[in-house]
C-alpha cells in the first residue's frame, strides 16, 4: 500500500450527459483537498470533455458550471489522461485538448488503476 | 459528526478567517474551506458561511479524513456557520 491516497475515475460521458460528466470532477475535486491524489481517464464520448471549449455553457442542475469544477480540478493538481485511440476516431487532435490534458494508451490506464487505492467508472 | 464544544462556546469565538460560501453549490463549500484552511495558523480557527445544509457533515467528515478538528456549527439567518481548528 503507497503511502498516499489514490482514486481512478474513469469518465465514459460527454456533453450529451451533463450530470453523468459533471459528477466525477465534483468526487474528485472532493478527493483532491481531502489529500487524496485523483487521476481522471476520458475514454469514449468522455474525451469530448477536455476538447478544448467542451465544456462551455455546461451545467448539471444542482451543480456549479463544469468549466469552474475542472479548473478547480486542476488547480487542486488532479491529473488528465485521454484515451488516445478514442479521440483520433472523433477526429480530435491532441493540440485541441485542453492545456494538461495527456494523451494515452490502454497500458497506462491499467497502470494508473492497478496502483491506485480504488478507480470509480462514470 | 458531533460537535465538540458546547453552542456557547461556539458564539463566543472569533474565527481567524471566515469563508463565505453561501449560495455554492457541492463541492463548492469544500473546496472553498480546504483553500481558507490554509490561510489561517495551525491551532486556529476557520468559520464557513454555507447555505447547503448538507455542508456541516461533508466538513465534518472532511476535517476527520485530512487531520482537522470539527467543532460545530452555529444557525444563521438562512444559512449556517461551521467552525473548523486547524490540525495540521
Amino acid at each position: 500500500m503507497a503511502d498516499t491516497e489514490k482514486l481512478v475515475f474513469m469518465v465514459l460521458h460527454g456533453p450529451a450527459h451533463p450530470e453523468h460528466a459533471t459528477l466525477p470532477f465534483v468526487m474528485g475535486c472532493a478527493a483532491l483537498a481531502s489529500d487524496v491524489e485523483v487521476v481522471m481517464g476520458f475514454q469514449a464520448d468522455g474525451v469530448e470533455l477536455v476538447r478544448r471549449g467542451g465544456v462551455d455553457g455546461l451545467e448539471a442542475p444542482g451543480f456549479p458550471p463544469l468549466a469552474k469544477l475542472m479548473n478547480d480540478f486542476r488547480e487542486l493538481g488532479g491529473k488528465l489522461l485521454v484515451c488516445g485511440p478514442c479521440i483520433k476516431s472523433r477526429g480530435i487532435a491532441p493540440d485541441d485538448l485542453i492545456e494538461g490534458a495527456e494523451v494515452v494508451a490502454a497500458g497506462r490506464f491499467i497502470a494508473e488503476i492497478t496502483s491506485a487505492t480504488n478507480s470509480l467508472v462514470y | 459528526m458531533p460537535a465538540t464544544i458546547t453552542e456557547s462556546e461556539l458564539a463566543a469565538i472569533t474565527a481567524a478567517k471566515v469563508v463565505d460560501a453561501r449560495g455554492s453549490a457541492c463541492p463548492g463549500p469544500l473546496l472553498e474551506a480546504k483553500k481558507g484552511i490554509g490561510g489561517v495558523s495551525v491551532g486556529s480557527i476557520l468559520e464557513i458561511w454555507s447555505s447547503d445544509p448538507v455542508t456541516k457533515s461533508d466538513i465534518g467528515a472532511w476535517s476527520a479524513k485530512v487531520g482537522h478538528e470539527f467543532l460545530g456549527v452555529l444557525p444563521g439567518e438562512g444559512y449556517e456557520r461551521i467552525f473548523v481548528r486547524r490540525g495540521k
